[in-house]
């Protein structure tokens, strides 16, 4: 079963996922980043520590997002904490050159 | 050989996965295999849904295991409409955001994950996608 925590930090939102992301737990991860970015928040750090699948519905999910922000010009969506096995599914097929990873929150909220 | 029948429903991934990456566990696959082999038969029960019965709660997926010394064999069986291949494009995963088209995935990762992947259709059983994951020697 998947869980989404939404935190609020100073210049951008933490989004921390845990579970597995597939094509029944995606559509509500898309929910919610789209309420986040139609409340004008647009800097977005994903948390995938806890996840432990991740497929390429869960992979477009975050597509889209990124795709919204650039179109809007505003923000960027990056991930924090990818395992390397979560990773080598962005990287199959190619969607590793359109994210930013950071090993550590730290490093990602110096990006915002 | 192991065979088991879910309802064709995205609820059912996860049980799914559970089925085929204890058997893959048992066979002795390194975990980066075991994930090839849940992402690329999770990809295949998602396209089944979203393209043979078009949507949830239409039909079964049945699903059947056969290892083997050098490699597991999956096959998966689904009543949906006749799933051709040939007429997807591959995506181009190399071309910029603002173009990435997202048809064509789900048989480009089984095809990039496992050995072998083929499609066949027959009038009695319907959909026949078979793939194949090799042990490592």
């Amino acid at each position: 079963m998947m869980e989404i925590l939404i935190t609020e930090q100073s210049h951008c939102n933490l989004v921390s996922i845990s579970g597995r992301i597939d094509s029944y737990s995606a559509p509500q991860i898309q929910r919610v980043l789209n309420s986040i970015i139609e409340n004008e928040q647009h800097n977005i750090i994903i948390d995938l520590q806890d996840v432990n699948f991740l497929s390429s519905s869960g992979i477009l999910t975050f597509v889209k997002a990124q795709r919204e922000l650039k179109q809007q010009n505003k923000g960027k969506l990056v991930f924090v904490n990818v395992s390397d096995l979560v990773l080598s599914n962005f990287r199959i097929a190619g969607f590793d050159t359109i994210f930013d990873f950071y090993g550590d929150l730290t490093s990602a909220k110096e990006r915002f | 050989m192991i065979t088991k029948t879910f309802s064709a429903s995205y609820k059912n991934l996860a049980l799914i996965s559970k089925f085929i990456v204890d058997i893959a566990v048992d066979a002795g696959f390194t975990s980066s295999d075991v994930y090839a082999i849940q992402t690329a038969i999770d990809e295949a029960c998602s396209n089944i849904i979203d393209h043979a019965y078009g949507k949830e709660d239409i039909g079964d997926i049945e699903i059947t295991v056969q290892e083997s010394d050098d490699n597991l064999e999956i096959i998966l069986v689904d009543q949906g409409e006749p799933f051709e291949p040939d007429e997807i494009p591959e995506p181009d995963i190399t071309s910029p955001l603002e173009l990435r088209k997202e048809r064509g995935l789900g048989i480009f990762f089984m095809r990039k994950l496992m050995d072998k992947v083929s499609f066949e259709f027959s009038e009695t059983k319907g959909n026949i996608l078979t793939l194949v994951k090799h042990k490592e020697s």
